[in-house]
């Protein structure tokens, strides 16, 4: 259990380094997925074949692993002929998983604000559109924001499976590091406290959007 | 000597100590949720078979009051004494106020029987076991006399063919009536409740009312809150009006309800017959 | 149909692998269940220092990767001279990490009971300890049911993430049979059924539960 300044000071730009991968890749995923899970919420939600197969989907997703996602997507698909980079890959295999939970979180924020708000609404006479925009909508934001800062928190630890395919991310980094040094400890210091500080500032962010959103009502 | 019988007897009354007869003392109780103070200063005393009845405007303390009395809820100020056993607090030798011990506290609970308004059975047991649990597993009394001991309170309150059914099976008056055979099996001195009616549908307060009327008549010491005013005036031997938490005035029903001394009680009164009839 | 040979010849050992996978997560889920009600326990009835180093504990364990954990404590127990071997290593790294999750699970069951449920129990003059058993753990552990299945279907996918560290179970032995056949697509595919298979399983009785749950009161 060394305490090495030097070999810290080498290490902490390479971690920062894996970790602007992650960031990425979780950023990414999370905008990606707030729009595609919606596409899947509503597909579920509609009648017909289409509402079956998102269901599946959703089955599917939640399911598996998103490590046999991950080779599926990367190994699988460069042998029929689609290779993707291992960025890429990563990149869809977290938004096809993601996609498959935020749908859900879509669904249960959606059931959850009461049909009586959309009688009494329209008892009100409104008109739809409205009803959705100025009641519906914004009670359904406020209820997903938990389980959406949750999700992202989610995203953020998985995207270190992504090293499981050779994308430096920090995981895939301190990996390195570890196997070629005897600094065990060190590297796993810093690849903890920069999740911690990443899955903090997620959660935080969470909470005043909850605060804000609060006051707006 | 025209009194010597009178005297004789007096006499009689006088050896029984003054404590036991009266059942309940609260003195000096005060408590503040931050800012707010819930009750001021307020201090009780109901003597042993009385039966008190609190009204008062919402938020005026008197579930508060009944919740100090057995602890469930703190108060920063008072002692409160259950057959001359202190609940909760005690005074030692220097006349400061000492918390008991969790242990003692809990023993004195069971002295205590309360009556809370959502009724409170437990869900995943019987009716049945329901009323055993608390005497078998804190009294200690063998379950088969439990049993019985519970059967017959359920035959007293009207329920014995429920005995087997689960809390969620039955109406809310049920539940009630199974809620007061729970804390009677414990043996209380005193019964406390707590708006126990205000949950429950028009159609099934009746019931409850009825076997809290028997309570009374076997002359079971009781103080009950309730919005219901003639069930106070019938089952009340005193009504205490609280308002802001104190005890704004107290006395015999037919006095307090028809000829009250405050204006305070009076225009509570007031406000109570423009919507009902008493 | 005959591109999924190299499936058809090698389901057996996707199965023996499944074995494992199974066993693995079922040795975890023990440890996992019991560290969850203590954990909770503590937070709920303990001391100011029981209370924080719980806390303290929650915020490191759910901000940091499983895959990091696991990573490391591969590479840091041998150094601390304990030798234990890898299964129950990885089994755990596996129970402290859900372990974390259960308390919270336990917790949000316990606080979720009406108070008056605890206020009864008090009147009647139980102790702590006669009410916890009596009252509260039952109706608190039937509605954590849900939710708890649910962490167990999130477990068996993370024992996927052993074979990262080299152990073998489900994951690994299909990267070996793709290793011999260079057919990822198919037997992956053959895995991720196979993981579909025990999760969604799981994931009904989930469901089942909460209908239950939510039906009886």
């Amino acid at each position: 259990m060394l305490f090495d300044p030097h070999f810290i000071a080498r290490l902490i730009p390479a971690l920062l380094q894996g970790a602007e991968v992650t960031v990425e890749l979780a950023i990414l995923t999370f905008a990606i997925c707030l729009i595609w899970g919606l596409i899947v919420a509503l597909a579920n939600s509609s009648r017909g074949p289409l509402s079956w197969i998102a269901g599946a989907y959703i089955q599917i997703v939640r399911n598996t692993p998103l490590l046999i996602q991950l080779y599926i997507v990367y190994f699988g698909l460069s042998m029929i002929g689609f290779g993707l980079s291992g960025f890429a890959s990563g990149l869809l295999a977290l938004c096809i998983q993601n996609g498959g939970y935020m749908a859900e979180i879509y669904r249960g924020g959606l059931q959850a604000v009461s049909l009586r708000q959309y009688e009494a609404g329209r008892a009100l006479g409104m008109r739809r559109w409205t009803l959705y925009r100025t009641v519906i909508i914004p009670q359904v934001v406020a209820r997903i924001i938990p389980p959406m800062t949750n999700q992202t928190i989610s995203i953020i630890k998985d995207t270190s499976q992504v090293a499981a395919i050779a994308v430096m991310e920090m995981m895939k980094v301190a990996q390195v590091w570890v196997e070629s040094s005897a600094n065990t400890y060190d590297v796993f210091l810093g690849v903890a406290i920069i999740y911690l500080v990443l899955t903090s500032v997620a959660s935080l962010g969470g909470k005043l959007f909850e605060r804000r959103l609060a006051f707006a009502q | 000597m025209e009194n010597t019988l009178s005297d004789a007897s007096s006499a009689a009354i006088d050896i029984v100590p003054a404590q036991q007869r009266v059942m309940l003392e609260m003195s000096g109780v005060s408590k503040r949720f931050g800012a707010l103070e819930v009750l001021r200063d307020v201090s009780l005393s109901v003597q042993t078979g009385e039966v008190v009845v609190v009204i008062g405007p919402s938020g005026s303390g008197k579930t508060t009051l009944l919740r100090c009395i057995n602890l469930l809820e703190d108060y920063e100020r008072g002692i409160v004494s259950v057959d001359g056993e202190p609940v909760g607090y005690r005074l030692d030798a220097r006349n400061q106020r000492v918390r008991l011990a969790e242990r003692d506290i809990a023993a004195a609970r069971e002295k205590i029987g309360i009556v809370f308004q959502s009724f409170n059975l437990f869900p995943h047991m019987t009716v049945l076991q329901n009323i055993v649990a608390a005497p078998v597993r804190v009294r200690g009394i063998p379950r088969a006399r439990a049993e019985a001991r519970a059967r017959e309170l359920l035959a007293m309150v009207g329920l014995s063919d429920k005995v087997a059914e689960h809390p969620v099976r039955l109406s809310g008056g049920q539940q009630q009536r199974v809620a007061i055979a729970r804390a009677l099996a414990m043996d209380p001195k005193i019964m406390l409740f707590d708006e126990v009616t205000s949950a429950l549908d028009p159609e099934l307060v009746g019931e409850v009312l009825a076997a809290m009327q028997q309570l009374a008549r076997d002359g079971m010491t009781m103080v009950v809150v309730t919005h219901e005013m003639s069930f106070a005036r019938d089952i009340a031997d005193r009504i205490v009006f609280m308002d802001d938490g104190v005890i704004v005035e107290q006395g015999k029903p037919d006095q307090l309800l028809f000829s009250p001394r405050t204006e305070r009680v009076r225009a509570f009164l007031r406000r109570y017959n423009d919507r009902y009839r008493i | 149909m005959k591109e999924f040979a190299p499936l058809l010849h090698g389901y057996w050992y996707l199965f023996r692998g499944a074995g494992m996978t199974l066993l693995m997560a079922a040795t975890a889920v023990v440890p996992a269940t019991l560290g969850g009600v203590l954990l909770a326990l503590l937070q709920m009835f303990g001391n100011r220092f029981a209370r924080s180093a719980v806390v303290a504990y929650l915020f490191v364990i759910r901000g940091i990767p499983l895959l990091v954990l696991l990573t490391f404590t591969y590479y840091l127990l041998p150094l601390t001279g304990i030798d234990l071997p890898p299964f129950w290593g990885v089994v755990v790294v596996l129970a402290c990490y859900y372990a974390a999750f259960m308390s919270e699970v336990f917790r949000a069951g316990m606080l979720s009971l009406p108070r008056a449920q605890w206020d009864a129990a008090r009147s009647l003059g139980m102790t702590r300890r006669l009410m916890l058993q009596i009252v509260i753990f039952p109706q608190a552990l039937r509605l954590a049911s849900p939710p708890f299945v649910s962490l167990c279907v999130s477990l068996v996918k993370a024992t996927s993430l052993v074979s990262i560290v080299g152990l073998w179970e489900l994951t690994m032995a299909s990267r070996e049979i793709v290793e011999r056949t260079l057919a990822p697509f198919q037997i992956f595919l053959g895995a991720a059924a196979i993981y579909f298979c025990i999760c969604y399983t799981l994931a009904l009785y989930g469901k089942h539960l909460e209908r239950r749950v939510l039906g009886g009161h």
